[in-house]
């Protein structure tokens, strides 16, 4: 693996934005918390300030170039819009 | 005795259908889903072993194993709306990772760890009826450096001999692929072709040629998931593929395959 994967060694500096990620994607509390009040869940985190705005806004180039493993950046917002927008999906 | 083999797409978007997705093209997969639930009965499958890959769902970056065994009674996971539980078959899985530590492998076990969609979309649509137990068993392929192509093979090799030798009828399942870029800039442009040409040689038995694939290749065509799939071929040997479906959307290309054994 080098530089230019799509999935590369996630930098240790990135560690607690990947875990805020984490927490969105597989804490159902959490995630419950952030929809709720964005802000206020993620000053449970303490992520830096830029890390916690990228994640409050959804801006996928900025959490990659954060160190945001990609796999945790698109299941995070897809399990935010399906709380979000359930009618939108059909279930089986 | 290993009595069948199978790779599924697993896929959230074939569970919770996003309007973004073919409709028509979904209800094909389950078709192809609902042929290996047909087959499952018909080998009275006394347990499923399920090969997937952890979409840091188990596994978080305070522990990332390459290969493993879930050794507990039973395991669950959840998905939106979804809850599943299933028993795990517990002296299978234990002479799983026994046997396959005393061989070499320095496998991992957990009795407790959430059980990743990746082991259950599959067994939402195959699960055969009554249910059987099931030994899920972990890749790493989504955590870098995950193990290589080859050493999923040659694990793959070990583990249909650990099967073989068992009284149970085990079917290995191998969950993952094909290929899909989820979270870069790759996501709607897929490697469709070299999924084609990958299903083409695994037609033809050439399943070895799988563990000469780097790493690096695996993630250049979005296919870093077929991790799993080396782990079945490697336990499956020369047999040839029956592609039940190959069917790309516009960012996955879904496939169901079985294997004769």
């Amino acid at each position: 693996m080098n530089e230019t994967s799509h999935y590369r060694f996630p930098p240790a500096s990135a560690y607690r934005l990947n875990r805020c990620l984490f927490a969105l994607k597989s804490d159902d509390a959490f995630r419950a918390r952030f929809l709720e009040d964005a802000d206020a869940a993620m000053s449970e985190l303490e992520l830096d300030a830029e890390d916690a705005a990228a994640v409050v806004r959804g801006d996928r180039d900025a959490l990659l170039a954060r160190g945001a493993h990609p796999y945790l950046v698109f299941m995070a917002d897809l399990r935010l819009r399906i709380e979000r927008e359930p009618v939108s999906f059909e279930f089986f | 005795m290993l009595v069948g083999a199978f790779a599924c797409a697993h896929t959230p978007q074939l569970l919770a259908r996003p309007s973004t997705e073919d409709r028509d093209l979904v209800l094909r997969v389950h078709g192809a889903f609902a042929r290996v639930k047909r087959r499952l009965e018909t080998l009275r499958a006394d347990a499923i072993a399920v090969v997937a890959g952890d979409h840091v769902e188990a596994f978080f970056l305070d522990a990332v194993p390459a290969l493993g065994v879930y050794v507990g009674s039973e395991c669950a996971g959840t998905f939106g709306r979804y809850r599943y539980r299933f028993p795990i078959h517990e002296p299978l899985a234990r002479a799983v990772v026994e046997q396959g530590v005393e061989r070499g492998f320095d496998l991992f076990y957990t009795q407790h760890a959430p059980l990743d969609y990746a082991f259950y979309v599959p067994l939402h649509f195959t699960m055969p009826e009554p249910g059987v137990p099931i030994v899920p068993l972990h890749v790493n392929v989504y955590l870098p450096p995950q193990p290589t192509p080859r050493r999923c093979y040659d694990w793959g090799r070990t583990l249909g001999e650990i099967l073989q030798a068992r009284p149970e009828r085990v079917v290995l399942m191998a969950s993952g692929g094909m290929s899909h870029f989820p979270g870069t800039d790759r996501y709607a442009s897929p490697e469709f072709e070299y999924d084609r040409r990958l299903l083409d040689a695994l037609k033809a038995g050439h399943g070895r040629e799988l563990a000469a694939i780097t790493g690096e290749e695996l993630d250049k065509m979005g296919n870093i998931e077929l991790r799993t799939w080396a782990v079945l071929l490697g336990a499956v040997g020369e047999a040839r593929a029956d592609v039940y479906c190959y069917e790309p959307s516009w960012h996955h290309g879904n496939a169901v395959v079985e294997w004769p054994v």
